[in-house]
């Protein structure tokens, strides 16, 4: 019954894990920027529905809408007013990074001074576990945090595959040049990856507002498995990434069946290793040769 | 050439009273976590501490005003070591408040080295008792709280099965050994530990874990946010035995946690309706400026301040330097002190021995007191 418990709890973290790692793939895959402040996105859109709803006292529903619009903006406005003036002037890899990882630092310090620096979570009934059979406890938020991820990861498939803008994204990550010549603009796309992939952290930052708390903290944690997740999955491949990440929030929990609890977060580093020897391409990346 | 003279004299006079006015304050440092999951440990300890300066400033205890200079440790040892060089060799301050185990004990050495007494008031790893001469401890450590609550755990409550998770750094270790060393003389057992990483957040699995042990008692032994993330999905994922923990426990936040409730946890034992003069004077302007009951660890750095300004005052008043060297000195040389609490005195290995008191998590910020238990 543990094994089935540990494999229930690995699914609920799996998904969350596969949303988050699914934007940062995407936008990294599409625009090729190590967008590092998405665990800042993800930061800001957990205390801003917390705010919402319990500071200001919205129907959840207008939360999830704050939430969602904040992930966006602030994605959006990084793209816009960080990353392109760094491009342009074409600014390395490196300088990208350090920009990123500087603006996760002010946002975890900003939210920090607005909201306390101590640990917040959202009343809710729904993060109580049941005992469904002897032995097993699932909460209402297990079930959906799945059917949440299944319904984004649909939709999102929907507009990559059946949309022109959608189209437009992948074929932004193979050749920005070519873009152009169908009448795109990749300055445009680009944002559109951004306020995408922003927006694929929300349902996981409320979940996990709801489920296990939050902190200014909580975005490096997050961060940390969307990187291991989107090299896992093959850099670039949505459908790697989400796999990625449900594989790791799997195996965390799986680990603790047999082994100690303090391997769970070991476990992502050792899948980690074992994909970058082993199959360096990830879950469904090309093979590259250099 | 008098214009030049004049402009030197005046230089030289501006210099000298800058100097003359710099040595009004007294200056000592503090190392706590100002940023990070654990700063809001910070907060609380600056809270206390300040209050004490303001107490010594008013009463014009010492020659010049007392100032605490913060330094942000992030509760890391190695944020903690580059913040007590700054303090020691920049600033030369002769006093430095600490906190966690962790960084109390990175911190030691160079406290022993530059001859600076460095003070905990928050840390409670059993090993911060041997940090040699210079490192004080004005809080009951590990060995003293871990007892007194298997104690009433198991003698009071009847609870036999023990299962603890711990943080793995210093502070979980030395919580493990404790327990392993004080369950079986009381006929109790820890039945399973399981260890848990600074910076996890995910804990269904190790409350499915927990449940599978079917223990009678959950010791929580982290601390931060941590520790309030561990407690709601224990909770959450259906936990139901008596969860228990240290001084850790006495942060507002837990407090008023809802799955918190009915927590037990320990710290040392404070009267606070005393009707002594400095307990009375420090719960009393404490709840005026916060709108808040103190907790233990607010009293802790409270009298860390206070013991500084005694040993300081003595000093002065001997016409001595404030120095490390001179403050060790005279803390041996003074056999109690009149600290919150009560009339306390030191240990020969510089920690203060105090009862320890069992209190249950009710929701009024400090919590209750259900039991009082001598240090052993």
């Amino acid at each position: 019954m543990l094994f089935l418990q540990l494999l229930a709890n690995g699914l609920q973290v799996g998904a969350i894990y596969a949303l988050t790692a699914a934007g940062f793939s995407l936008i990294f895959g599409s625009t090729k920027i190590f967008h590092f402040a998405h665990g800042a996105t993800f930061a800001i859109a957990a205390y801003l529905f917390h705010f919402a709803l319990t500071g200001l006292g919205l129907h959840w529903t207008f939360a999830v809408a704050v939430s969602a619009t904040s992930a966006v903006v602030f994605g959006v406005l990084l793209d816009r007013f960080m990353y392109a003036p760094i491009q342009r002037h074409e600014g390395s890899f490196f300088t990208v990074f350090v920009a990123s990882f500087g603006i996760g630092i002010v946002v975890q310090n900003l939210l920090g001074s607005v909201f306390g620096r101590g640990f917040m979570s959202v009343p809710t009934p729904l993060s109580n576990s049941v005992e469904v059979i002897p032995g097993l406890y699932l909460s209402p938020l297990n079930g959906l945090a799945i059917l949440c991820a299944i319904a984004c990861f649909a939709a999102l498939h929907f507009f990559l595959t059946r949309t022109f803008t959608g189209k437009g994204l992948r074929a932004l990550s193979e050749n920005p040049e070519l873009v152009r010549t169908f009448g795109l603009s990749p300055r445009r796309l680009s944002t559109y990856a951004f306020a995408l992939g922003s927006l694929l952290v929300v349902p996981g930052a409320i979940f996990t507002a709801a489920g296990t708390g939050i902190n200014p903290a909580v975005g490096h944690h997050v961060m940390l498995i969307s990187l291991a997740a989107t090299i896992v999955g093959g850099i670039g491949s949505l459908r790697g990434a989400a796999c990625a990440g449900l594989l790791i929030g799997v195996a965390e929990n799986l680990a603790m069946w047999k082994l100690g609890t303090q391997w769970s977060e070991a476990i992502t580093f050792a899948i980690l290793f074992f994909f970058i020897i082993f199959k360096p391409s990830g879950f469904f990346g090309r093979a590259t040769v250099s | 050439m008098l214009r030049k003279t004049l402009s030197s004299i005046a230089f030289a006079v501006g210099l000298a009273s800058a100097a003359s006015v710099q040595a009004e304050d007294i200056e000592i440092g503090a190392v706590f976590p100002l940023s990070g999951p654990n700063a809001t440990y910070g907060d609380i300890f600056m809270s206390g501490a300040e209050l004490a300066a303001k107490h010594v400033n008013e009463d014009g205890m010492l020659s010049g005003d007392l100032k605490i200079l913060y330094e942000d440790s992030q509760a890391l040892p190695q944020q903690g070591v580059v913040a007590m060089n700054k303090l020691v060799n920049v600033e030369g301050v002769p006093y430095v408040l600490s906190a966690f185990t962790g960084v109390s004990k990175a911190i030691s050495t160079l406290a022993q080295r530059s001859e600076t007494v460095a003070v905990n008031g928050g840390g409670v790893g059993p090993d911060l008792a041997e940090l040699g001469e210079y490192f004080w401890n004005v809080i009951p450590l590990a060995n003293n709280e871990v007892g007194a609550l298997a104690r009433y755990a198991v003698e009071d409550l009847g609870h036999k099965r023990f299962t603890l998770v711990y943080v793995d750094d210093p502070l979980g270790e030395s919580i493990l050994n404790e327990l392993e060393k004080t369950l079986p003389p009381l006929g109790a057992e820890l039945v399973e530990s399981h260890s848990i990483a600074a910076s996890a957040q995910q804990f269904s699995g190790v409350a499915a874990r927990v449940r599978s042990d079917n223990p009678d008692v959950v010791y929580v032994a982290s601390y931060g946010s941590q520790q309030l993330q561990i407690v709601k999905q224990l909770r959450d994922n259906g936990v139901k035995a008596q969860i228990v923990s240290y001084s850790a426990f006495s942060v507002p936040e837990l407090q008023t946690q809802e799955e918190a409730q009915g927590a037990l946890f320990t710290t040392q034992s404070i009267e606070w309706d005393s009707e002594d003069p400095v307990t009375k004077r420090f719960v009393n302007d404490y709840e005026a400026e916060h709108d808040n009951s103190p907790t233990s660890y607010i009293a802790n750095y409270y009298n860390a301040v206070r013991v500084f300004a005694l040993l300081a005052q003595a000093l002065e008043e001997q016409d001595k330097e404030i120095t490390g060297a001179n403050l060790l000195a005279q803390r041996k040389a003074t056999g109690t002190f009149e600290l919150v609490g009560g009339e306390v005195s030191f240990q020969e290995n510089g920690t203060l021995l105090a009862p320890i008191q069992v209190l249950e998590v009710d929701g009024s910020g400090s919590g209750k007191v259900v039991s009082v238990k001598t240090a052993e």
